[in-house]
This record gives C-alpha cells, sequence and structure tokens, in this order.
C-alpha cells in the first residue's frame, strides 16, 4: 500500500512535471483595482523578449510556460509579476499608479523608477496627445502639464510657443528643447524678424511640429534644472521627452494599425469684429462724404478712404465701386441705393470650412531577439483662406536586433516632407486679410462683388480704389491701400516645402549585469526651400523672394552605466558619458529688385532691376560643443535616494579663454510612507535638489565683421554692423532650488504633487542697447539676471470608482512670478533701467525692466486724479501721461492651470478638457486702429442723450468719456466722436487704452469615444476597433478681449503679449477611427 | 569579440577627431560670408550716400521735413503734417542713421587713411556736414564722447554737449580740413559721388561749409572764418555739390520711394507755398517747376491746409521733377551760398559785395537751377516785394522768405531757414494734440535715449530748457 501510493505520488508529480514543461496559451484580463479593463497593458515572459498588450477590452493572449514569470505592466500603474501556474487564465489586477515602481525616462533616456528622483517630472500618456490631433502636435499638449505654457496663433501650419517655467533668457531662445529617443530635434521657428515683430510674413511653423502624435508612446516633462542638467547648456530651458512606440510581440492579428481622423474648422465668430453698417466708406464724417461721379452727376462713394466714417446711409442712389469697373458690363455706371444694414458677402463669410484629414498606418512586428515598427501619415490640411492648404507626408521606421545575447542594434528614423501653399500672411502687412478686416475696412463693403470681379476679371479690383479721388474724368481703379482680397489669395502668397529627416543608430552593448554601455549617433537635418510672392499689380511693390536653407545637428554619445545593489540595503547607480554636438546653418536668400517685369512670373530672373549685395544674403555657420558627464545615484533601503551630477562643456561660440563651463547638480528625496503607517497615505516623497546649468550663445557673436551693402555708381559699399560683438563673452549660467512632495491618498485616488521652485539664471548674453551716439545699436554683453519663483500642482483623483463606471480627474496649475534682478551696468557703471525686446507699431514697446517683471508692456497711460479717475482735457478727450514708457502691463500670466475629466461606461468613454490662464495682459493694435476707423458697431451707439455718438456734439451727439476735470468734479464735456478725430480713437487716447487682460477658459478639447466590443469583432480580422467624436477649441468660456481671441498674437519667440491683424479661434469638430488588424 | 572591438575603436575615433583645438573651435566662430576688414573708400563711399540720402529724403517716417517747411501736406494720413515726431518715432529714425551709418562709418573710414591728407580730409568734411545737421535738428548733441562703441575708450552711454560750443569745434575742424586739403594725397575719386576727387571743388566744399556754420551762427563768433572763406565757397550752379541717383532701386533718389514708389498718394502741395508763389506780390514763375502744371484746380493752383485732411484729387501736386527717379540730391547750392553771404553781408562782414548782391544771386541761381532764365529772375527781381530794397521785413525775413522758396526740394534746409531766419509764411497746423500744432523748432531727443543714455538725457533736456519740439537751437531766433 504504502509502495503503491509512492508510485501513484511519483507517478503525478511526472505527470504534473511534464504538464509543466509543456507550452500553453495563457489568456486572460488585465485591470484595474474596480475590474476596468486596462487596453494597452503590457504582457511579457519575463527574461524573454515574448511579450504582447491587451486589447481594447483588456484581454491578452500569450504563450508560455508553467513555471514562467508574466510580467504586467501599464503606464500609470504599478507592475506586477505572476508566477503561470495550473490554469491556463490568469487575470491580472494593477493598482493605479502607487509610484512604488512606476518607472519614467529621463534625461538622455535613462528610465529610472519614479520614487527614486529629486526633482519633477511630468510624464503623459501618448493617448493624451495622439486622440485629439492638433495639425502641429504640440499643441496638442496645451493644458495637459503644470508648468508648461503652450500658445498658438491660429494660423495654419503656424507655430507654438513652447515654454516650461516661463521666460528667463533675454536675447535668447526661451523655447523647451524636444528630444524623441535620444535625438535632440529643433524646435526652432525660422521665422523673420518682422514676423516675431508684427510687420508682416508668413509664420512658417516651429520644428517640434515634425514629431508624429502617432509614434508617440509617452511623454515626460523634464521641468526644472536639475532634472535636465545632463543635457548640458540647450537644456536650460527644459526638456519635451518623447518616447516612441516600439514594434511588439502579437499573439494574434497582424499587427496592423490603421487610423483615420478627419477634422472640420470654423471661424469662432465670437472672434470676429462686430460691425456698424449704418455708415458709409470714407472719412468725412456725418457731412457730404461723395463725390460726385462723372457720368450723370450722382454720388460716388470715397473708395480711396480705409475706413468707416462715411456719410449716413439713407438708401440713396450711388455709384459704389463696383459700378466703376468696365468689364462689369451689368454694373458699370449703374448705381444702387447705400442701405444700411450687414452686406450680403460679410466677412464672416469670407472665410472656408477649415479640413483637417489625417491616415495612418502603422505595421509593426517582433520575434524573440528583435522588433520593428514602419508608420506612413499623411496629413493634409486645407485653411480658413483660399488658396491655403498643407499637405505633409511622413514615414518613420524604428527597430532593433539583437546581435548576440549581450549586444543590441536599434535605429529609428523619421521622415517629414511638408509642402505648403499659402500660408496666411501675419501682422500689419498687405499679405495679411485681417489688416483690412481688423483694422482698415469698410464695414458695409460687400465681399460677394470682390468675389465677383475677381472672378470674372482676374485683376485686382479693390473696394478700396483710388476711385474719383484722383484727377481725371473717368474714376480710377488702381487699388489704393488695399488689394481686393480674393486677388491677393491668388496673387500674394508663400510655397514652402521642407524635408526633415531625425533619428538615430545606437548600440548597447552589455558587458555584464553591472557594467553597460552606449554608442549613440543621432541626427536631425531639414531642407528648407520658401518662395514668397506678390504679384505685379498689386498695392506693394512685386517681388519674388525664395530662401534655400539647410540646417542640421549630429549628435555623437557614449554613455557608461553602472547599477549594482551593493548589499540588501544599498544600491548604487551611475554614468560617465560624452557627447559631441555639431550644428550647421547653410542659408542662402534671394529676391528681386524693384519689382518683377512680366506678371505672374516668378523668377529671380524676372527683377525688374540687377539684383545687387542688398538683394542676397548668406548665412553659413558651424557649432561645436563637447561636453563630459557623470551621474551617480545612491538608494538606501528603497527609501532615501541622493544623487549628484556634474557636467563639463566647450562650445565653439565663446572666446577661446572662456570657452569651457561646468556645472554640478545634487538632488535627494525620502519616501516619508516608509516610516510611517497610515490608512489614509498609500505613498509620499518628500524632493529637493539643487542645479547649476550653463549656456552659451549663437555663432558669431565674438568676433566683428562688416555688412556689404549695393554698391552705388559701381563702387563697392561697406558699411558696420549695428550690433557690436564681444570678445571676452562667457557663459551663461542658471541656478535652481527645486522642492517638491508627492502624495497618494486613500487607496490611490487621490493624488499629489506639489513643486517649488527658484531659478536665477545670470550672466545673460545680451545684446546691450545702447545710446545710437555711439555709433552702434547694440552690443553683446554678460548682464542681466532673471529670477523665476513658482509653484506646481498636479492632482489626479479617481471619484468614482465601479465595475462599469469610472471619472478620473486630472488636474493641474501653475504659478510664477519672474522678477529681472538686474541689467548689468553701462560703461559708466550705471545700473541699466531697462531692456528693449521691440519698439512695436502702436507706441508700444516690450521689454524688461529692473525690479520688475520680464516682459513688461510700456507706452502712454491715462492721467489718472488722486480720486483714482481718469483726467480728461477741455476738449472731453482724456489726458495722455507725457511719457511713453508708463507700464501698462505684463505678458506673464498670474497663472495657468488645465484640467481634464474622463468617464468611462463600458465600451464607452468622454473626456474634455478645459484650459485656464488668469491674467498677463495684450496689446491690441487691431483695437488701436479700429478705433480711429469706425469700423465697429460701437462707433454707432447711442448716448445717453439717445443721440448716436456721431452727431456732432452741437446736435446732441457726441462721447461723454467717464472720468474727471483736473479738479476731480465729474465730466461734463461732450467729445466729437463723428470723425477719426473721434475722441475714442488713438489720435487722443493712450496707448493704455489698448491693453486688455489677456485671461481666458477655453473648452480646449472634447474627444466621446465607443470601442467595439468584442463580439461584434472576433469573427472578423479585426483586432479591435475604436470610434470617436472629437473636438478642440469648440469654446471660449471666458475672454476680456474684444472681439478677438486672447492667445492669438504675432508668433513664437520672445515678443508676446501683442496682437495685429490677428487670427480668430478656429473651431474643430471631427471623427476618429482606428483599427487594429 | 571583434563587434566589441570595433566598436570601442569607432567610439575613440569619433572622439578624437572631436577634440579639435580650442583654436579650432575659434576659427568656426568668424564669420565666412562677412569680411573682417573693409576698405576705406568701401565705407567712405556709403557713408557719402547715406548723407545724401538722408538729408534729401522726404519719407514721412524717416525725414519729414518737407511737411515741416509745408511744401507739402499729407492727404489722408496726416500724424505728422500735425507735428506728431514722438509718436511716429521719428527723432530715433534721424538720429540713428547719422551716428551709425553716417559718422561711425567716416570715423572707422579715417582710422584707415594714414598718409593721404586729401582722404582724410574729404572724410572730415563730410563728417563736419553731418554734425552740423545733427545739431541744427537736435541742439545738445553727443558730441566729445560719441562714437566710441569699441575700443579702449568704450562708452557706451555718451554725454551731450552744449550745441554753441559744438558749433566752434566744427567750425575749427572745417577750417583744419581746408587747411589738410592743401597736402598730399590722391584722395578717393570714384568712391567719391559728389565731386569725384577733384581737389578744387572739395575746397569750395570746405569755404561753402565754413559759410553755412558760420552764417548759421548767430552774432560775430565766425566772422573772420567767413570772410577768408566766403570767395572760396561755391560761386555758380556748376560748382553744386549734388549727386546723381541712378534709375533703379536702391539707388533712386529716396523721394522717388515715397512719392511714385510707395503707390500712396500722400503729398499735396502745402497751402502757404501755393499761396506765396501763386500771390500777385510774387507770382513766381519757379511755380510751374515746383508745381505740376497738370494738377490746378478750377485753372489754379491750390494747396492743402497744413494740418488737415487734402484730398487727393481736390489740391494740387509737387513737380514732376521730383518724381524723377534719378533726380540730383544736394549738399551745396548756390543758391544756398548766396543767401548766407547775402546775411553776412547785411551782418556788415566783407565777404565780396553787399546783401542785395547775394540775395539776387541767390534768387537768380535758384531759377537757372531750376531751368528758368536769368532774364525771368531778373525781371522777377524788379518786383517790389521781391527786391531786396523793398521786400517786406526786417533783412532777415527777406533772406528767410526767398531761402525757403529756393529750398523747395530740400525739406530741411527749408524748414531750418524758417526757425533760424523767420519770414516764410508758415502756419500752425489746423488740428492735432497740444503743442503739436506749432511749427517744430526742433525734433526732440530719441525715446530710446530715455532709456539707454537716462541720465547724460535728463541732463541735456534740463540744459536745453525742457526736450521739446518748441524748444530752439542756440541759433534760433
Amino acid at each position: 500500500m504504502k509502495t503503491k501510493f509512492i508510485q501513484i505520488l511519483t507517478l503525478s508529480f511526472l505527470v504534473m512535471f511534464q504538464w509543466s514543461m509543456a507550452q500553453q496559451v495563457v489568456t486572460g484580463i488585465v485591470t484595474d483595482a474596480d475590474g476596468v479593463p486596462l487596453p494597452g497593458a503590457t504582457v511579457v515572459v519575463q527574461g524573454t523578449t515574448n511579450g504582447t498588450s491587451t486589447d481594447f477590452d483588456g484581454n491578452y493572449s500569450i504563450t508560455a510556460s508553467q513555471g514562467d514569470v508574466l510580467a504586467v505592466s501599464f503606464v500609470g500603474y504599478g507592475a506586477v509579476s505572476v508566477e503561470v501556474g495550473a490554469s491556463a487564465t490568469i487575470n491580472v489586477t494593477l493598482s493605479a499608479d502607487n509610484q512604488l515602481n512606476e518607472v519614467v525616462v529621463t534625461a538622455l533616456g535613462i528610465t529610472r523608477e519614479k520614487k527614486s528622483l529629486g526633482y519633477a517630472v511630468q510624464t503623459i500618456n501618448g493617448d493624451a496627445i495622439g486622440d485629439v490631433q492638433a495639425f502641429n502636435p504640440v499643441e496638442s499638449l496645451s493644458g495637459e502639464v503644470a508648468g508648461l505654457d503652450i500658445q498658438s496663433y491660429n494660423t495654419m501650419g503656424g507655430s507654438a510657443n513652447v515654454v516650461i517655467r516661463g521666460y528667463s533668457s533675454i536675447s535668447g531662445s526661451n523655447q523647451a528643447l524636444f528630444v524623441v529617443d535620444g535625438t535632440p530635434i529643433s524646435n526652432s521657428t525660422p521665422n523673420t524678424a518682422e514676423v516675431v515683430g508684427g510687420q508682416g510674413g508668413f509664420d512658417y511653423g516651429n520644428g517640434a511640429m515634425d514629431i508624429n502624435p502617432e509614434d508617440i508612446a509617452s511623454v515626460s516633462v523634464l521641468k526644472g534644472a536639475a532634472a535636465s542638467a545632463l543635457y548640458g547648456s540647450r537644456a536650460s530651458n527644459g526638456v519635451i521627452l518623447i518616447t516612441t512606440k516600439k514594434g511588439k510581440v502579437k499573439s494574434s492579428g497582424l499587427g496592423i494599425t490603421v487610423s483615420s481622423q478627419l477634422v472640420m474648422g470654423s471661424v469662432d465668430e465670437s472672434t470676429l469684429p462686430s460691425y456698424q453698417y449704418e455708415y458709409g466708406q470714407g472719412y468725412g464724417g456725418n457731412a457730404d462724404g461723395y463725390y460726385l461721379d462723372p457720368w450723370d452727376g450722382t454720388a460716388v462713394v470715397n473708395t480711396t478712404d480705409d475706413a468707416s466714417f462715411g456719410p449716413k446711409l439713407t438708401g440713396q442712389e450711388v455709384h459704389h465701386w463696383y459700378n466703376m469697373i468696365p468689364e462689369l458690363t451689368d454694373l458699370y455706371q449703374k448705381t444702387a441705393p447705400d442701405n444700411p444694414g450687414a452686406p450680403a458677402g460679410t466677412v464672416a463669410g469670407f472665410f472656408d470650412t477649415q479640413i483637417t484629414s489625417t491616415n495612418s498606418i502603422a505595421f509593426e512586428g517582433a520575434n524573440d531577439s528583435g522588433n520593428f515598427r514602419l508608420r506612413y501619415t499623411n496629413a493634409n490640411i486645407s485653411g480658413i483662406l483660399p488658396n491655403a492648404s498643407i499637405d505633409r507626408n511622413s514615414f518613420n521606421f524604428s527597430g532593433s536586433q539583437m546581435l548576440r545575447d549581450d549586444l543590441r542594434v536599434s535605429a529609428g528614423i523619421t521622415y517629414t516632407n511638408t509642402d505648403a501653399t499659402g500660408r496666411y500672411g501675419t501682422g500689419y502687412d498687405g499679405q495679411n486679410v485681417f489688416q483690412g478686416f481688423r483694422q482698415w475696412w469698410g464695414s458695409t463693403i460687400d465681399l460677394n462683388m470682390d468675389k465677383k470681379v475677381y472672378d470674372l476679371t482676374g485683376g485686382n479690383y479693390s473696394w478700396n480704389m483710388f476711385g474719383m479721388d484722383t484727377t481725371g474724368t473717368t474714376p480710377d481703379t488702381t487699388p489704393h491701400y488695399f488689394n481686393n482680397p480674393y486677388w491677393m489669395r491668388d496673387h500674394m502668397y508663400n510655397t514652402d516645402n521642407r524635408n526633415r529627416y531625425f533619428g538615430n543608430l545606437a548600440i548597447d552593448y552589455e558587458l555584464n549585469e553591472e557594467i553597460k554601455f552606449l554608442g549613440r549617433v543621432s541626427f536631425d537635418q531639414y531642407d528648407f526651400v520658401k518662395e514668397e510672392r506678390i504679384d505685379v499689380g498689386s498695392v506693394d511693390v512685386s517681388r519674388y523672394y525664395v530662401s534655400h536653407q539647410t540646417s542640421s545637428e549630429r549628435n555623437y554619445d557614449f554613455i557608461a552605466s553602472y547599477n549594482k545593489n551593493i548589499n540588501d540595503r544599498v544600491n548604487i547607480d551611475g554614468n560617465i558619458g560624452w557627447n559631441l554636438r555639431v550644428q550647421k546653418w547653410d542659408y542662402l536668400t534671394a529676391e528681386t529688385n524693384g519689382g518683377l517685369n512680366i506678371p505672374g512670373l516668378y523668377a529671380l530672373s524676372n527683377s525688374a532691376n540687377p539684383i545687387t549685395s542688398s538683394d542676397i544674403s548668406n548665412y553659413d555657420a558651424t557649432k561645436k560643443v563637447d561636453g563630459l558627464y557623470g551621474r551617480v545615484s545612491v538608494g538606501i533601503d528603497d527609501t532615501y535616494f541622493v544623487e549628484a551630477t556634474y557636467r563639463s562643456d566647450r562650445s565653439s561660440t565663446l572666446p577661446k579663454a572662456n570657452n569651457r563651463y561646468n556645472y554640478p547638480s545634487i538632488s535627494g528625496s525620502v519616501i516619508l510612507s516608509n516610516l510611517f503607517d497610515s490608512s489614509i497615505v498609500d505613498f509620499a516623497k518628500f524632493r529637493a535638489n539643487y542645479a547649476e546649468v550653463g549656456a552659451d550663445t549663437n555663432p558669431y557673436r565674438v568676433f566683428q565683421s562688416y555688412l556689404l551693402v549695393a554698391g552705388f555708381n559701381g563702387q563697392p559699399q561697406a558699411t558696420n554692423p549695428s550690433t557690436f560683438n564681444n570678445e571676452s563673452l562667457k557663459a551663461e549660467s542658471t541656478k535652481e532650488y527645486e522642492f517638491g512632495l508627492e502624495l497618494d491618498l486613500y487607496k490611490n485616488r487621490l493624488g499629489l504633487d506639489i513643486s517649488v521652485y527658484d531659478r536665477t539664471t545670470e550672466d545673460l548674453i545680451t545684446p546691450l542697447q545702447i545710446s545710437n551716439a555711439t555709433g552702434g545699436n547694440a552690443f553683446y554683453v554678460n548682464a542681466g539676471s532673471v529670477q523665476n519663483k513658482g509653484v506646481e500642482l498636479v492632482l489626479n483623483a479617481n471619484p468614482v470608482r465601479l465595475a462599469d463606471f469610472n471619472w478620473d480627474i486630472t488636474a493641474n496649475w501653475s504659478t510664477y512670478s519672474s522678477k529681472v534682478i538686474e541689467l548689468g551696468k553701462d560703461a559708466s557703471g550705471n545700473e541699466i533701467e531697462y531692456l528693449n525686446f521691440a519698439d512695436l507699431q502702436g507706441g508700444i514697446s516690450i521689454g524688461a525692466k529692473k525690479g520688475d517683471e520680464y516682459g513688461v508692456i510700456r507706452g502712454t497711460d491715462f492721467v489718472y486724479h488722486e480720486n483714482g479717475q481718469k483726467i480728461k482735457t477741455s476738449t472731453g478727450a482724456y489726458e495722455n501721461s507725457d511719457s511713453n514708457t508708463e507700464i501698462l502691463g505684463s505678458i506673464i500670466p498670474d497663472w495657468t492651470g488645465g484640467i481634464k475629466n474622463k468617464f468611462t461606461y463600458k465600451n464607452l468613454s468622454a473626456s474634455f478638457l478645459i484650459d485656464i490662464q488668469k491674467g498677463g495682459d495684450v496689446f491690441s493694435l487691431d483695437a488701436r486702429y479700429s478705433s480711429l476707423t469706425g469700423i465697429l458697431a460701437e462707433s454707432t451707439r447711442l448716448n445717453a442723450n439717445g443721440v448716436s455718438i456721431r452727431e456732432p456734439v452741437a446736435d446732441g451727439g457726441g462721447v461723454l468719456l467717464p472720468g474727471v476735470n483736473a479738479d476731480g468734479t465729474p465730466n461734463n464735456v461732450y467729445g466729437e466722436a463723428g470723425d477719426y478725430t473721434t475722441v475714442e480713437g488713438y489720435v487722443y487716447m493712450p496707448a493704455a487704452n489698448y491693453v486688455y487682460d489677456a485671461s481666458f477658459v477655453k473648452l480646449r478639447e472634447v474627444s466621446i469615444g465607443f470601442t467595439f466590443p468584442d463580439r461584434l469583432i472576433d469573427r472578423t480580422f479585426i483586432e479591435s476597433a475604436n470610434v470617436s467624436l472629437i473636438g478642440r477649441n469648440l469654446w471660449i468660456i471666458h475672454s476680456n478681449v474684444p472681439y478677438s481671441d486672447p492667445e492669438a498674437g504675432l508668433s513664437a519667440g520672445n515678443i508676446q503679449g501683442y496682437q495685429s491683424g490677428a487670427y480668430p479661434n478656429i473651431k474643430e469638430i471631427g471623427l476618429s477611427l482606428k483599427f487594429q488588424f | 569579440m571583434k563587434k566589441i572591438k570595433f566598436i570601442f575603436i569607432t567610439v575613440v575615433a569619433v572622439t578624437m577627431a572631436a577634440c579639435s583645438s580650442d583654436a579650432d573651435y575659434e576659427g568656426l566662430n568668424k564669420d565666412p560670408n562677412n569680411p573682417v576688414e573693409a576698405s576705406a573708400e568701401s565705407l567712405f563711399s556709403a557713408a557719402q550716400k547715406t548723407l545724401v540720402d538722408e538729408v534729401n529724403d522726404i519719407d514721412y517716417r524717416d525725414a519729414p521735413f518737407t511737411l515741416y517747411a509745408q511744401y507739402a501736406q499729407q492727404t489722408t494720413y496726416t500724424d505728422e503734417s500735425q507735428y506728431d515726431m514722438k509718436n511716429r518715432g521719428i527723432p530715433g529714425e534721424v538720429f540713428s542713421e547719422v551716428y551709425q551709418n553716417i559718422l561711425f562709418d567716416l570715423k572707422d573710414a579715417a582710422s584707415l587713411v594714414t598718409d593721404d591728407d586729401f582722404k582724410s580730409a574729404q572724410i572730415e568734411l563730410l563728417a563736419v556736414y553731418a554734425w552740423q545737421y545733427l545739431v541744427d535738428n537736435f541742439g545738445d548733441i553727443p558730441y566729445t564722447e560719441a562714437l566710441k562703441v569699441v575700443g579702449a575708450d568704450q562708452v557706451l552711454a555718451p554725454k551731450y554737449d552744449d550745441d554753441a560750443t559744438i558749433y566752434v569745434d566744427l567750425m575749427s575742424r572745417a577750417v583744419a580740413a581746408k587747411t589738410l586739403l592743401a597736402g598730399s594725397g590722391k584722395g578717393f575719386s570714384s568712391a567719391d559721388f559728389v565731386l569725384a576727387g577733384d581737389k578744387d571743388a572739395w575746397v569750395k566744399f570746405a569755404n561753402s561749409l565754413i559759410v553755412k556754420i558760420g552764417v548759421r551762427a548767430t552774432g560775430n563768433t565766425f566772422k573772420s572764418e567767413v570772410e577768408a572763406a566766403a570767395s572760396g565757397a561755391v560761386a555758380s550752379n556748376a560748382d553744386n555739390v549734388t549727386m546723381d541717383y541712378e534709375g533703379s532701386t536702391p539707388n533712386t533718389n529716396p523721394s522717388w520711394l515715397e512719392l511714385v514708389q510707395s503707390g500712396r498718394n500722400d503729398y499735396v502741395l502745402g497751402k502757404p507755398i501755393v499761396d506765396a508763389l501763386t500771390s500777385t506780390d510774387l507770382e513766381d514763375p519757379r511755380q510751374d517747376v515746383f508745381f505740376d502744371p497738370t494738377s490746378k484746380i478750377d485753372g489754379a493752383y491750390k494747396g492743402g491746409v497744413i494740418g488737415q485732411k487734402s484730398a487727393w484729387s481736390a489740391h494740387s501736386k509737387l513737380g514732376t521733377k521730383l518724381f524723377d527717379p534719378t533726380f540730383r540730391g544736394v549738399l551745396f547750392d548756390f543758391a544756398e551760398i548766396s543767401f548766407y553771404l547775402a546775411d553776412a553781408a547785411a551782418r556788415g562782414w566783407s565777404v565780396g559785395g553787399d546783401a542785395a548782391t547775394h540775395y539776387a544771386n541767390g534768387i537768380k541761381a535758384s531759377f537757372t537751377d531750376w531751368g528758368l532764365t536769368e532774364a525771368a529772375a531778373d525781371a522777377y527781381l524788379l518786383k517790389p516785394k521781391v527786391a531786396y530794397a523793398t521786400a517786406d521785413g526786417t533783412s532777415d525775413e527777406k533772406i528767410g522768405k526767398q531761402l525757403w522758396i529756393a529750398m523747395f526740394n530740400r525739406g530741411f534746409e527749408g524748414w531750418t531757414a524758417y526757425r533760424r531766419y523767420g519770414g516764410a509764411p508758415l502756419t500752425q497746423s489746423e488740428l492735432g494734440a497740444g503743442d503739436f500744432k506749432e511749427v517744430p523748432r526742433r525734433l526732440t531727443y530719441p525715446v530710446v535715449e530715455q532709456t539707454r543714455n537716462p541720465s547724460n538725457y535728463t541732463a541735456a533736456s534740463t540744459a536745453i530748457g525742457g526736450d521739446e519740439q518748441s524748444t530752439k537751437i542756440f541759433w534760433d531766433n
């Protein structure tokens, strides 16, 4: 009996053993703690490359042997390991991020356990960007990250301003660095000084636009100096670190993902002017306001003036501008009544629906030793203006292969071609339709007639023709200040084509468990051709401009890593690295001189006059920076962590004697929750750090050279440049302290992350503006120090967590104050009080003032009585300050925040993101000019007497401005408001009148998604299917800027807080489909 | 292991290649597309052309002096005709153009000329001309500490010097430069667009400059210098210091850019010049060249009321010569010098002739220079309101009025003639805010001086009696 029992037992063991050795298919569902399925979770057989990910219902299927360990992980959740037992079904429950084991990507692509970090890193899942895609993917980060300010300007394919923790450099870039899988990606904006300063031109976007949202697996935002110190000088503005998707093992299906989005955008009419339709075109107030025509002596509209202070419209028969065009035979010399009321073709009706379509296909696969992913995307946008479109084709390949057990080769490349036609003109320029629509316009102009005339004749017949305001017997149909807007879009347009390549090739070698090496070459290059045209017949001198730009960056990296558990309690982890960065720029730009000879032929050879050296510019530069760095991190008891880094850089842009600069950082953290027990607190960490980062500058700021200008009379000419260089420049430095606290409470249903920082930049390399009497305009010096202090808050909450229904809230809030500590001293030893970034049209300057905020807006102010009221003059207008250097506002907001709510009910999910900015100011040149052109509805309102303010004061009209006399008694003098010298116009109003609070609350993103249940698709070859209704910028819930989007401005850069010819908000709504096969 | 060796060798090789020397790095930072050195010729010629452009420009943003002299009135947008210079940034345009693009390049050119006295004198005379233009615009200006952006004696915030004191120094520099012309050297010739390296002509330039400085200053400060120079100054229209522009951009007369290329009808004639020339007192024959005869309104010239919107179709236009891109630019002409000498003679200085003779010479020179006959000038001079003996007002006013008329194509000199002598029938602006209505007596300092050079700006404002448009230059009466 006993023997038999042993035999049976032995046999059973044998059977079990044999069975356990057998490969089997393990299936299961991965859910969160509340049973909600987690799609996209990774399931890997530990120690192998065998892995898969869960489908949209959280299901996975993988081949494994009994005794294998399945590692299950998901971004935002703690990883779990489960040993495969007898059962073929293993359901796994992941706890929402308890931070204990969350791994994040940090500087140089080093993955670290988040708990060990002594600095703030905010991580976003790629879906947050991919689900509701903007044509400029950078915009999708808006409102998602505390301390990350993204601003865009509503132009098709235009730039986005990306600033982390505020502006700190005065003359240099404040744009964050983008790094994709270890490759630094240029995020420069190839815009001219004219675009940046509001004088016109096209916004060519920013470099990070070429990153495809379809490729993004996750984004880590390294905000502080300590987080980015290892990147060296160029990361002093923070880093946006992007990890791309990699090929994964598929247990079923073909490994193909197809996604498609179609989005329709329409102009938000709340961001267009509200016009008056009671008074006609021209200046001249209430009086006659008409010319007499040469044909029959009837009235002719004053088409020569680009304003709406013309005669009161009564229905009188008049010749309109379109009655003076001989080709319009049915209307020529006819009259029509000057009826008040909105015209048939309104400004709002000028705009087309913006259509954006994005189609992507990705193939992926993997086996034991390697993986690959190949993706193609076509994105196409046609804008709100005629003749405006961009077509973008992008390929991405990434793959890696184990060559040996200890050697892996990986490579990635992204190629993007962007082909654009008819980008929107910006700023105060004849190529921007909004210069007319918002500033100089005849509000009763029927744009349908502009279109009709253009369609019929193809000629530039404008509502603003000279008309009868020229001597002669027939009207002059030459356009005066403004072209026909339809003609303009076809005859004054740009095209551009950009080929962009970026990627890297890397070799990882694992010497042993503890020591690893990485060698990597990464590259980013673009070839960019820009062409701009103005045809013969325009108000402006005709022109063809072409620019060929090649810009490249290569990085060579060598990194050695060490990681060892010294004993049970102590872990040491560190790197030593070397980096060489080589950047090259090669620009060649040329334009015609004095116009074009043959209309419509856009070629340099068609130049009216010979092209001179003033029409050509050539910029060639190479910059090299090499750096050596080290990092060591020690962890004790998984509770105390300390890390130190040191980097030494040498830059070719600095003088030989000062070209090396070194900087350290130290950071530490304590897991407080390991030190006490609490039923409320699941996790608590305190962190602190201090870091310094050095920064160099752009090429050619050390040695002086001359400028060659166009010769005269056969004689070559040279002149000194207006900015003088300095042979004793040294590196800039940034010093930053940061403290933070991370908390997970109530079983991970409430999470809180607070950061407090204090950053000071010193020795800023600044083109110090000097008295022009010195012979120069600026001189490069190390001058200036800016301090930014701020608080950032990230809150995660999970108020409802039921089996079928889940509600997540992610909120972020940040504030900072920026103070200009000093701006250096002039040669006489006096402290410099103010440094100007730009003198802008409208009597405004934006700059840094010592002791005040970075980015103050200055100009003339009102004069206030001690009782707080504005003082007015004897004519009823406001008194203006003598000085035009009064501080009127600041471009820095008081605080910004975002709240994202996400609801999931079974297969249905809905999320919406609200983006908020409080404070910050914007000067509107649109408001300033429209105040004296009489286009706005408010310019015809009734005063307290019930009379139109346009009527003469003598007749009971005019405006009684709120305010007081010099003695403090209330204003009782009505001012005239019937002409462009209206007391409400800029002739009398100080610049302060046109500075607005730029606060806003916006419904930034909405997404309602449906994932097809398995039962609907499991008999098809479709693995998963998802459909979403998406929306962007649907509603400006609150704004204080009249008729405009408070975020509209010029373009990315340091000159913010200024609008001129601003583009309206575009409300986008669309459909997104995603299938996996 | 071979692969590992390969990797290491590659890494080491790349590292070695990258470890360039500091000198190599520095070499990368030198701009290959722009010259480190420039010749004195190229700097001199650029500065000279910029100077001629500056004093002949009529652009309302850069140099609106033709509006200040009331030769023209703006049609629709009348800010400059209403003398709003602060909001439009006009002073800054003039200030920076002259200091940066004329005077600094001349100083640089001078430092490159070592053993050619003629070249040094040419540079110096242009510089003195430009300095006087600055003083005549602003009054006190940075002078002794100016133009020191680079060098061991760098001054980034220069102090301002007294305008009358600067005049004394300018006079001594002009006299010294005249002496230097007698020295050695070939001078600039092809780089000299106004006088083509003609040394005799440069002597006349020097004498004319001495006369202009000496006579513009009131009193007898420069009596002896002017007396010594009078006979050697520009003595006929053939001696005029002018530059012929080219027919194509960017080398056209700057007036053409504003009047023609802009495509805007910004300027009509100003009422004061039209009324003066067409008055029965004068019936000045120059009206048909200064004005466009095809633009008469109902058979008569009509100028725009100063400061008021003046519709293009309802007013007469500037003469067609000003619309010619090749129209000459002028630094000195015989008419101008004659009126200065008339003033000198009226002050009792010995300048070879009495005031009436020089006055008549000025009118004749103006007539013939504009293509009218000397006979027409003689007839004109017979009119009682023209003849020096019988014309209205003081000697200054007589000279002022005729100098103002003669300077029709030179807005800055016309405006200055009014400020210096009076006599011209200018009016205040009909519209405009506050003290802008009065014809400005000077340009205010550039707004940027308030922030870039604050303590010196404040001191200068106090010294001149306030940085206002109404503050007078030391020679203003």
